[in-house]
């Protein structure tokens, strides 16, 4: 009965691998009406999943019990993405009214996947209000693997200050390799579910693999002899196999022919210039001398993550036609070697192979290839182990079976590459073994290639690492609004990382932070030109966008947003922003609304609306709003100031002051919150605080002309002024900026007396007369009788 | 006055809306009719559309009520007549009460249409030059065109203004430059 399914599942992987959902839904349908295991089971979820429809994986695998951890790893993510966040706790961790599972437990449980599960784990807790939990899950998944970024950025959201340096290092091999085949299986799948699921496709053919690989490796030695014999072995097998599969054999003989056809191209791209080259990518190609991705003997080398090592074998082109076209069977040993494809796109995609074009190529041929031969390594490797292939087989329990399951001849092989590989690798995990197969394979086996195959491997994963700590650093500094710095490491990054969406979004939304607009707008318009499908970040740039009053741009950019994805909050928030700055306010509110509506966990949409009630006074509903927007993400310090304001409005100034201060405490570096908390201290009669404050905020911030002017009102109205200096009151001073006249109007006198009145020129002299009472405006002005106070008055303006 | 000057069309209030200085706040109000004809009331008069329009079907004076559940600042009324289309229809004679009930309403402003074609400003302020403040407001069209019975109303926009936070610490400020660091958004 398992033996009908290897094609089928092939098939559906096939399929899944290509995107082609129906097909894979209608497959994996019949496949599981026709066996009720779990692992079909599983199969049919993902693929419901994958398609878009966690609804249905969800109920699917609510309707049956679930007890293989990849089944729960991905009904706990549909439950996340429903929203039903008990639940998923429940599956995950024992729930809370349960004993609930301890770290340990989870690694132990879940192996491979821990990382994520942990992660996803953590999620839950940080959405239900268990920050420290959460913060522990999130350290926990990013020790087991240092790859993840996601986990990352969630700490430094929630306020967590997790050190980029001890987070984005490879401590040791073992982690090492234990990531990567973990993430690399997972990475296929795209939806991060447990690794188990590709290596429970694995399952029936790790030995095959080995073989294969062990295959391989004597394949591209100059043992033809063995080569032979090996591939004449396999070929058997896939003969006894191929009589009940015609397709599938017909499907290697094809694929023999195009690895064939293919290695010449491949040879030449991913050839020696990627090598010389001296801008070779830290990460993502190694620059050897690599194999073309048709190859035969390169896809076997290509099995480990891009480590194109294949020295040995890619010595003599001649060698490898030799070996190429030595027997037919040994295409169909690569074909098989098909199953550890599902590792390889992996690993590459793992590494971030932004390497040339042809490095992809392998990935894509290799599902093709895998698919349909999988079957055959399969079948064969039955025929050898009996006991073995269950499906549901915990995968570790498998590999260790694995030596003595492999006839003696297979079992030699492996033992040797594993003396070779001893040194290299730490032996404790069996897809060590695995990697450490397909590194040595290719090889003349001698040792050096394979320590300094393995060793190009660990520098492009240090390379990633090293960047991931600057960019976590600069994320960190975000997230704390250290923005000065945060800019300052972002964009010490290399260039091409650095002309990157989510580099420069995140440099644009530091200058934003600064009330720097005008920056920001440049580098957010550079972000919309090299990336113009990017949406997350763009609500700053509408804001930024509403900050400088351009309408114009405004409207292009909510139009171009809502065109492209209906779906997203950022598209309607820049839309609210583009109609509130045409004062349509009802409109904008709207829109606002229907940004939260698509996403209810999206924080910024609540604070915009909650300021859209505000201009339309009404009061109550901008303090629902922003109220809601604390209850999505504590840390929105916009939210906390919206607060403040409608607190201030209504002339509650303790509370305002205090609300202001919340946001103060997330946000330190603003100069525009200092400046409002210096105004309500001043309504509170704390004058000489509010001095302080504003002249901190004007330290901040030399060039913010709003808490000059406070701190002139503030010292005014307490008629801190005392005479100065001469007749002449007029002062030079540089215009912070565009030298543009400006004007600064206070024609209300609150104080009673005569208001100030200010204007400045293009070179930047102000003069500043007694401005008189009447007329309330800049108008009157007259400059010949300039008194005392009023010239002291300017002079404590700048 | 041998031949009346026409009335002149005002600014769109739309206009007057992207100042910033003033916001419609007609939403607020509860809004009723001395009468009308099915088809051509309130929601007519208050669309937005200027083919739309409110027909009285009464005696005179046809009136329109606005009360709002607060005492509000209103500082202009706008209201869009069109001679060309309404004729005999169009008001030419307005008058505008306003009071805290319908049994307080005082007049404050009484205007004079002649053959007007588009839109009509009216301030509303009180003795002080201040905009005033009021529950409500009636619009009374005391006479129309051509002595005509009934009369059409096609729009009518009820501002006030925007007022800075309360003790205007936070001044009106006009360019970009200033208002960049006014608030966080």
């Amino acid at each position: 009965m398992t033996v009908l399914q290897e094609p089928v599942q092939a098939a559906i992987w096939q399929a899944l691998n290509h995107y082609a959902y129906r097909d894979a839904v209608f497959l994996a349908e019949r496949l599981y009406a026709e066996v009720h295991s779990e692992e079909a089971l599983f199969l049919l979820a993902t693929c419901y999943y994958r398609s878009g429809k966690a609804y249905k994986a969800y109920r699917l695998l609510k309707g049956h019990s679930c007890t293989t951890p990849q089944c729960k790893y991905l009904l706990a993510k549909c439950c996340v993405d429903l929203s039903k966040l008990a639940e998923g706790e429940q599956i995950l961790s024992g729930g809370v009214l349960n004993k609930q599972k301890s770290h340990d437990d989870i690694v132990m449980e879940f192996g491979d996947s821990a990382c994520f599960t942990l992660s996803l784990l953590g999620h839950v807790y940080c959405k239900t209000d268990r920050l420290a939990k959460g913060s522990e899950c999130y350290q926990k998944s990013l020790s087991l693997n240092p790859f993840l970024w996601s986990p990352f950025e969630s700490l430094c959201e929630i306020g967590e200050k997790p050190d980029p340096d001890q987070t984005f290092k490879l401590t040791s091999l073992q982690n090492f390799s234990s990531c990567l085949p973990n993430t690399c299986t997972t990475v296929v799948s795209n939806h991060n579910i447990s690794h188990r699921q590709p290596e429970s496709v694995l399952m029936e053919t790790p030995q095959d693999t080995i073989e294969l690989n062990r295959i391989n490796l004597e394949s591209s030695n100059s043992k033809y002899s063995s080569l032979n014999s090996d591939s004449s072995m396999s070929y058997i097998d896939s003969a006894v196999i191929s009589s009940d599969s015609v397709p599938l054999g017909s499907g290697t003989a094809i694929l023999s022919k195009q690895a064939q056809n293919k290695p010449k191209t491949g040879r030449s791209l991913l050839g020696g210039p990627a090598a010389l080259s001296p801008l070779t990518p830290s990460f993502g190609i190694l620059p050897l001398e690599t194999p073309s991705p048709g190859d035969g003997s390169y896809l076997q080398n290509y099995t480990n993550s891009s480590s194109v090592i294949d020295v040995p074998s890619t010595g003599a082109p001649s060698k490898k036609t030799v070996s190429r076209i030595s027997q037919a069977g040994t295409k169909s040993v690569f074909s098989q070697s098909g199953n550890s494809r599902e590792v390889t796109p992996v690993l590459v995609a793992q590494t971030q192979s932004s390497g040339p074009q042809t490095s992809t190529t392998p990935q894509v041929l290799s599902p093709t290839i895998a698919a349909p031969p999988n079957a055959l390594p399969r079948r064969s490797s039955r025929l050898f182990t009996s006991d073995s292939s269950t499906t549901k087989e915990n995968s570790k329990k498998l590999k260790m079976k694995f030596p003595p399951k492999i006839p003696n001849r297979k079992t030699k092989s492996k033992t040797n590459k594993g003396g070779i590989t001893q040194p290299n690798l730490n032996d404790s995990l069996e897809i060590t073994k695995l990697d450490s197969s397909i590194i040595s394979e290719g090889k003349i086996s001698t040792v050096a290639p394979q320590i300094q195959a393995f060793t190009l491997q660990k520098a492009a994963a240090e390379g990633l690492m090293s960047l991931l700590r600057d960019m976590g650093k600069g994320y960190l500094a975000l997230c704390s609004y250290n923005c000065k710095e945060a800019i300052n490491i972002l964009s010490h990054l290399p260039s091409h990382h650095y002309n990157t969406g989510w580099v420069l979004c995140q440099i644009g939304r530091a200058y934003f932070e600064l009330a720097e607009y005008m920056q920001a707008e440049r580098i957010f318009s550079e972000v919309r030109r090299i990336e113009n499908y990017r949406v997350e970040g763009m609500e700053i740039y509408s804001t930024t966008l509403w900050h400088l009053q351009k309408d114009v741009a405004l409207s292009v950019l909510s139009k171009d947003l809502t065109d492209m994805d209906k779906n997203s909050p950022e598209a309607w928030c820049a839309a609210g922003n583009c109609f509130s700055l045409q004062r349509e306010h009802d409109i904008a509110i709207k829109f606002f609304q229907r940004a939260i509506q698509v996403d209810p966990n999206y924080a910024y949409a609540y604070t915009l609306l909650g300021h859209e009630f505000v201009l339309t006074e009404e009061l109550d509903k901008a303090l629902a709003c922003f109220r809601n927007a604390i209850r999505v993400n504590p840390r929105h310090y916009n939210a906390w100031y919206g607060l403040g304001m409608i607190y201030y409005k209504q002339e509650k100034f303790s509370l305002a002051e205090m609300h202001f201060q919340k946001a103060l405490d997330i946000n330190p570096q603003s100069s525009v919150l200092l400046c409002h908390i210096g105004v309500v201290q001043h309504a509170l009669k704390k004058s000489e605080k509010a001095l302080d404050t504003l002249n901190k905020a004007i330290n901040i911030d030399p060039k913010n002309p709003l808490c000059k002017f406070h701190r002139a009102s503030v010292l005014f109205a307490n008629e801190k002024y005392k005479v100065s200096l001469g007749a002449r009151g007029s002062l030079e001073i540089p215009v912070a900026g565009n030298g543009v006249p400006w004007e600064l109007n206070v024609h209300r006198s609150p104080w009673g007396a005569p208001g100030l009145a200010g204007r400045a020129w293009d070179m930047g002299s102000i003069c500043f007369g007694k401005c008189l009472p009447h007329q309330g405006g800049i108008k009157c002005f007259d400059w010949n009788k300039i008194w005392g106070r009023q010239v002291l008055l300017f002079k404590l303006l700048f | 006055m041998t031949t009346p000057n026409k009335t002149p069309p005002g600014a769109d209030p739309k206009q007057l809306e992207r100042t910033g200085t003033v916001r419609e706040i007609g939403s607020q109000a509860v809004w009723s009719l001395s009468s009308c004809k099915p088809g051509f009331g309130v929601d007519q008069l208050r669309d937005d559309n200027l083919e739309t329009y409110w027909q009285s079907d009464g005696s005179q004076p046809h009136l329109v009520n606005i009360q709002f559940r607060r005492k509000t600042t209103v500082k202009t009324l706008c209201i869009y007549a069109d001679y060309k289309s309404d004729e005999s229809y169009t008001p030419s004679k307005i008058s505008v009460r306003v009071g805290n009930n319908f049994h307080n309403l005082q007049e404050i402003r009484q205007l004079e249409l002649v053959e007007p074609s588009g839109w009509i400003h009216v301030p509303l302020t009180d003795t002080h030059k201040k905009p005033i403040r009021t529950f409500m407001i009636q619009i009374a069209v005391l006479a129309n065109h051509q002595n005509g019975r009934d009369t059409h109303m096609r729009q009518i926009k009820v501002y006030t203004p925007v007022e800075e936070s309360s003790i205007g610490k936070f001044p009106r400020c006009t360019t970009v430059d200033f208002m960049m660091y006014r608030s966080i958004r």
